[in-house]
């Protein structure tokens, strides 16, 4: 058994990784749909209200983050810590845990969301016996991964691994931190922080999620599968350290950014600006490291497909991450802030950054979790590729301009000082942009279709391993 | 990749010499090999699972030579006294055992998965870690399993060399001295980004938003981090400057010092009293940047200390030493460091001597080609001196030991390249010197600055001291030459070109002419088959012949036959080697000779060969059978390196002892045209003198003792190959490499290195003579003095590093 | 803004644990071979067949001291 690395849960996951985006991303485009036609779900009767855009909304930020997300990030960490530390996971038994105890949460969510229990925090609306129930698996992961590092048979470790590492122990801390609340009932309790206090805790935790659970979490798997698809080592190792010491850091002070006009001093909304702004150098030296890695090996990008995702990836993460500091500059965000645009750029990052790299690493590591040479169709992935990347792009667009208009039509005012448009005028103005972001993200949420059936073709013709040696074990 | 050409060898992509019969088994297929060497390391990777070596790698490996060490040799490393220098024994019994190796071979990653995975195949070897920046490997194992010689003797069967060497010298010291920068670095990068977090709000905050209690908060916050960026990061420049005062002198430690403590000391009366100013902020952005310059001039600097190292490595571990000599020949293995003068060792065939002495007994050659370039072994006897590190060719030498340890000329080489990286150029001095009056300058200045405002504002008498203190950029003045100067040396040696004086780079970047000895400098300086006169029978059986002859020789001119003649496939019997004359021996019941003319007894026809070959006859009873003649080649970049030269605007002139026609002939070859051949020493220092008169700076590229007078008289003297000028005070740069092409390299980089020392002096002086007003005046307060001041040293070391990276093209 | 009291002495505790957590990585010589782990990682022999260590294990045989 030590001789062999644990695919089992690697496999688990990886496969629910298919599942939860299928999930997430389907109640995410109703959720789109909804914006368009508000009453199409009344026809449901008895079973609207658990349908209405309220209840599932969380629902679609839960499973596409913590579900998909999730599940990707605990697919690949497993699998990048075991094989770049050469040994096995510290326990099975835990990893089975992990396993069956993040489903459960998984599950929990997709029923008391609906059902309306909420704690009303956004990103973490989960209720507290389920906050409970996240921190003891994650714990257990925590345990799992730093247990696989401390048996390493290497005496480096892999940069990849401290990324993971930051990560896991980074949303333990805020989710325990900004979790804090007092039960009233089983289904209800109140936050242990009060009014400001309770903003900013709240925002520390919802910036700092995003920045170490869908930034750098994302990270550890580009300094592994990118380096691994392309068959070169990373641009620069040297690079990677720094960006991850120097991102890292300075992630912890843009929280402020996210309270931009509000009852926050305002030398702390200007401070989170600075920081913001100067994001931007680790998160693009970042980049360059990712995508010149493919430096001198070009061409491979126009034969393989999964490359083309991580790298695509890549492009979506420097485009976020330059876009993320310019709105978090006072007078950009004056304009963007409360709009679509918003939600233009997180989906920029989810789809475009998050959802791709995660998709274009599980291409990588499905056929060796099946002991199959490559995926049962690249032909097929190459059609996903296509179908996601222009489903990303008219989503993005589409909510660009909207953001754009509303905050433009917000802002107008009429020479006496009244306002040009009413609210309910730039709600209408927002129809056809609504309508080409359902067409984008029903094309990206086919698309993960495509990917379901191509993943189910390439397990049935393989056979999961078991065996996977461990090349330094054989030492004797 | 190449494995597929049915023609280059599969292990190291060699053309296979046609008849050659090695094959190597590879996925069920017979894949050619150029000789039994590569053969064997092939196969031996195959058959230990390790065969996606092939599959992996991304450059090939250089032909294994069928191994010539004899595993005896490796033997002397399990020795307890010669471990004692490099090993690290644990355990109870002393049997878990650790040591450092250095491994040659290595060329791409692949190398070291394969020498990994190998090493951690052996049954007993605990842990094997290769560090491919260094290509050193640090291996732990059981030695009741497995002895150091086993795991050596692995490492040569799958083609590579390992050896150990002894990690405590300056290797270790550069590791700590590092491992130190970096820590000082964090915490100095740590400490300044988390105060900016605190200072920035204090900057923002309009008037009345921030209250004063969270502003003393943020200050104590500050104080707390910034004290172990002074007390830690910043010590080395308050021992600096300490040393300074001890010496009188005034180094650019002393206002780093001044300004750091100074802005400390008052900020915590600011912290503590509430009213005053402080500049937590700027004190650590300052350090931070002053030492991110230092650590990126280190950087630089240990790259070219490490071509110094591996001269070390060149004395043996250990010696066969005669006790009882020479009453009894009782033989007794010791580690060479336990030598002392007046033991007698015994060095076999192919053994280098362990320290300087004279022959006591015994008749052999010589290589010391390390030591002088001179390809042609010399001969020793009884009282002939011997020099440690150099290599015995022939038959077993009793030699008298009577120099060890750094009296030897070995030390003294390596003492002279330590020597030289520590010597400081002449620009460097100067520019030190100056430093040292500015900052005498800028004291006094500072002090008249401190003065004046007490008088007219005591309020801002201190923190525009401060300013001044701060602002202005010694380090710039003093970092300007000596940065761009480390960068160009690091990245010269990366080409090969190990500069041994500190002017070197100065005067190479103004050289006008290059002067050039032939033998060994535009030649390769070693034998090759130049041309053959067959007599008898045909050209393969002839050098067949030859070949089975000189299997076991290890003289260059029996190397150069064994290389043209390929693969061995006849076997000689009684075989008889004559010191410095030839060899005879039976093939197939026929008597053969090989060797010199008079040793033939024959000599060929006069006209038949050009001049200057060495003439090597094969006779059997019934006469000569064929001739070959044996010379220099002109070396393969040679052409292009005469052209670039030429392109750079320097002339060319080529001066050698040989005789006048081969000079030409070569000079016509490469397109020189002041060529002069059969010159003595002291013609061509007379040459080189006129060539001075004439106002020219002479470059003088050799390779010989013969050519030190020259050497001296020249400019800027570069030696031709390894280790050979080393041994001469008189040559400035070595070149290392085999490519002569990277002397016109060098000339590039000197050039644009005395571009980027001038942009440099040209901004410190620009900076200095606008911010040091500025600060007096109270334009400027002590963070945007530390950014300013921080800046400008950035930007020198920056610019030097661009050196650094330019390419060899 | 007296969560200030708290985030402040906060943020001094993360700093040292960075601090702390950066200077083991120095100690433990992480940042000794800046270039090898790049590469190591594309050497990780990722062919699930145990057959290639069956052949290893004769091989020591061949290699043990002689």
């Amino acid at each position: 058994m030590e001789a062999t690395y644990n695919y089992k849960v690697v496999r688990q996951f990886a496969i629910m990784t298919i599942v939860w985006g299928i999930v997430g991303m389907l109640v995410g485009v109703i959720l789109a749909a909804q914006l368009i036609w508000p009453t199409m779900t009344e026809a449901l009767g008895p079973l609207a209200p658990y349908l209405s855009y309220g209840r599932i909304r969380p629902l679609h930020t839960n499973a596409v983050i913590f579900a998909f997300g999730g599940s990707a990030l605990f697919a690949t960490s497993l699998y990048v810590v075991q094989r770049t530390c050469q040994t096995r996971v510290l326990s099975d038994g835990l990893a089975s845990f992990v396993f069956w105890g993040w489903q459960l949460v998984i599950l929990l969510a997709a029923i008391t969301l609906p059902m309306g229990f909420t704690s009303s925090k956004e990103y973490a609306e989960l209720e507290w016996p389920i906050d409970i129930l996240i921190a003891v698996v994650w714990v257990a992961y925590g345990v799992l991964f730093f247990g696989t590092i401390m048996k390493r048979k290497t005496q480096h470790i892999y940069v990849a691994n401290w990324f993971f590492g930051a990560y896991i122990v980074t949303i333990a801390l805020l989710h325990i931190v900004n979790s804090a609340e007092l039960p009233v009932t089983l289904t209800k309790s109140y936050s242990a922080y009060a009014g400001v206090h309770d903003a900013m805790v709240q925002w520390w935790y919802g910036h700092n999620a995003v920045g170490f659970f869908l930034t750098t979490a994302f990270l550890g798997m580009m300094y592994y599968f990118i380096p691994k698809q392309a068959g070169r080592p990373i641009f620069s190792y040297r690079l990677s350290i720094v960006h991850f010491w120097a991102l890292n850091f300075i992630y912890m002070w843009a929280g402020p950014h996210h309270l931009m006009y509000t009852a926050l001093p305002d030398w702390a909304q200007s401070l989170g600006m600075v920081f913001s702004l100067m994001l931007l150098a680790p998160s693009w030296g970042g980049m360059m490291n990712g995508i010149m890695t493919l430096s001198g090996a070009w061409h491979k990008l126009r034969t393989d497909p999964i490359l083309k995702f991580l790298i695509t990836a890549m492009s979506f993460y420097g485009m976020s991450t330059f876009e993320g500091p310019m709105m978090s500059v006072k007078t950009v965000n004056a304009l963007s802030h409360y709009t679509e645009w918003t939600i233009g750029h997180v989906h920029s990052g989810a789809l475009g950054w998050v959802a791709m790299i995660s998709i274009g690493s599980l291409y990588h590591l499905i056929p060796r979790l099946f002991g199959r040479e490559e995926m049962f169709s690249v032909k097929l992935i190459n059609t996903h590729f296509w179908m996601s990347t222009i489903g990303v792009v008219l989503y993005i667009v589409a909510l660009w301009i909207a953001g754009v208009a509303q905050g433009l039509m917000w802002r107008a005012t009429n020479s006496d000082g009244t306002l040009t448009y009413s609210f309910a005028q730039s709600v209408n103005a927002m129809y056809p942009f609504y309508t080409i972001r359902l067409i984008g993200g029903a094309l990206f949420f086919a698309g993960m279709l495509l990917m379901a059936y191509n993943v189910w073709k390439t397990i049935a013709a393989g056979k999961a391993v078991n065996d996977a040696r461990i090349p330094q074990a054989v030492a004797a | 990749m190449t494995e597929s050409n049915p023609e280059a060898c599969f292990h190291c992509g060699e053309p296979v010499p046609s008849g050659a019969k090695y094959f190597i088994l590879y996925q069920g297929g017979n894949q050619p090999a150029c000789c039994i060497g590569c053969q064997a390391v092939g196969q031996t990777i195959i058959d230990s699972g390790n065969a996606d070596y092939y599959r992996l790698r991304t450059d090939l490996p250089k032909t294994a030579e069928a191994a010539l060490e004899e595993l005896k040799n490796l033997k002397l490393y399990d020795l307890p006294e010669v471990q004692g220098s490099f090993v690290k024994s644990e355990g109870a019994d002393g049997q878990i055992r650790e040591a450092n190796l250095i491994l040659e071979g290595i060329v791409c990653a692949a190398c070291v998965w394969l020498n990994e995975r190998h090493l951690h195949q052996l049954p007993g070897v605990l842990a094997a870690d290769i560090n491919f920046s260094t290509r050193r490997a640090r291996v732990r194992w059981d030695d009741s399993r497995i002895h150091l010689s086993d795991i050596l003797k692995s490492v040569q069967d799958i083609g590579y060399l390992a050896y150990p060497f002894d990690a405590g010298r300056q290797e270790e010291l550069f590791r700590k001295e590092r491992e130190t920068a970096i820590r000082r670095l964090a915490i100095a990068g740590l400490g300044m980004m988390q105060v900016m977090m605190y200072a920035v709000p204090a900057y923002m905050a309009e008037e009345g938003t921030m209250t004063p209690d969270i502003e003393a908060l943020m200050r104590f916050a500050s104080l707390i981090l910034t004290t172990p960026v002074v007390f830690f990061s910043a010590w080395p420049f308050f021992q600096g400057a300490w040393r300074d005062l001890k010496l009188k002198r005034a180094g650019m430690d002393v206002p780093v010092a001044l300004g750091v403590g100074a802005a400390y000391t008052a900020s915590i009366y600011g912290t503590f009293i509430g009213s005053s100013e402080v500049y937590f902020d700027a004190v650590t952005m300052f350090v931070f940047f002053l030492l991110t310059g230092r650590f990126l001039e280190m950087s630089a600097r240990k790259q070219s200390a490490e071509a110094a190292e591996s001269l070390i490595k060149l004395i043996p571990a250990a010696a066969m030493r005669l006790p009882g000599y020479p009453a009894t020949r009782e033989e007794e293995m010791v580690a060479a460091v336990k030598l002392m003068a007046g033991d007698h060792v015994l060095i076999g065939p192919g053994e280098s001597f362990p320290a300087d002495g004279s022959v006591v007994e015994g008749y052999s050659s010589v290589d010391e080609s390390l030591l002088t370039g001179e390809s042609m072994p010399v001969t020793k006897h009884a009282a002939s001196l011997v020099i440690g590190g150099t290599i015995n060719l022939e038959s077993p030498l009793v030699v008298k030991v009577e120099k060890v340890g750094s009296d030897t000329v070995l030390s003294s080489i390596v003492r002279l390249l330590d020597r030289a990286l520590a010597e400081k150029p002449r620009l460097a001095q100067i520019a030190d010197r100056v430093a040292g009056w500015f900052v005498l300058m800028l004291l006094l200045v500072a002090a008249s600055v401190a003065g004046i405002w007490y008088w007219v504002d005591p309020t801002k008498a201190f923190w525009i001291t401060v300013s001044v203190l701060v602002v202005s950029c010694p380090c710039a003045l003093a970092l300007a030459t000596p940065a761009a100067l480390t960068a160009a040396l690091g990245r010269l040696t990366r080409l090969g070109l190990l500069s041994t004086r500190g002017h070197a780079l100065e005067t190479l970047a103004h050289a006008t002419d290059f002067v050039f000895d032939k033998t060994g400098t535009l030649t390769t300086g070693q034998f090759s088959l130049l041309d053959m006169e067959v007599l008898r029978t045909d050209r393969a059986n002839v050098l067949a012949l030859a070949q089975a002859l000189e299997q076991g020789a290890t003289h260059p001119l029996a190397s150069a036959l064994r290389e043209a003649a390929g693969p061995a496939d006849l076997a000689a019997d009684n075989l008889i080697y004559i010191p410095g004359r030839g060899v005879t021996g039976q093939i197939g019941g026929q008597t053969y000779r090989l060797g010199a003319p008079e040793f033939i007894g024959a000599a060929p026809s006069p006209a038949r060969f050009r001049v200057g070959v060495s003439l090597v006859g094969l006779a059997d009873d019934s006469g000569v059978l064929a001739w070959f003649a044996l010379g220099d080649a002109p070396r393969l970049q040679a052409h292009q390196l005469i052209d670039e030269l030429k392109g750079l605007g320097v002339r060319i002139h080529l001066y050698s002892g040989d005789r006048d026609e081969n000079v030409q002939a070569l000079a016509r070859e490469l397109g020189i045209d002041d060529a002069r051949g059969g010159m003595l020493p002291q013609d061509k220092l007379d040459a080189v003198k006129v060539l001075q008169k004439a106002g020219s700076i002479v470059a003088m590229t050799g390779d010989g003792v013969n050519d030190a007078p020259v050497l001296a008289q020249a400019q800027v003297s570069i030696a031709v190959d390894q280790g050979a000028e080393a041994a001469q005070a008189a040559a400035d740069m070595v070149l290392l490499s085999t490519e002569i092409g990277r002397l016109a390299d060098g000339v590039k980089l000197a050039r644009k290195t005395q571009g980027v020392i001038r942009q440099n002096l040209a901004w410190s002086v620009v900076y200095n003579v606008f911010a040091i007003p500025a600060a007096a005046l109270g334009y400027v307060t002590p963070w945007m003095a530390g950014i300013g001041m921080s800046l400008s040293s950035l930007l020198v070391v920056l610019n030097a590093m661009r050196l650094s990276r330019i390419s060899k093209n | 803004m007296d969560i200030l009291y708290l985030l402040i002495p906060l943020s001094l505790v993360f700093v040292a644990i960075i601090a702390i957590v950066f200077l083991w990585a120095v100690k433990s010589g992480q940042f000794e071979d800046m270039e090898g782990p790049a590469h190591r990682i594309l050497m990780d022999d990722e062919s699930p067949s145990p057959a290639s260590k069956i052949l290893s294990s004769e091989q020591q045989n061949d290699i043990s001291p002689r």
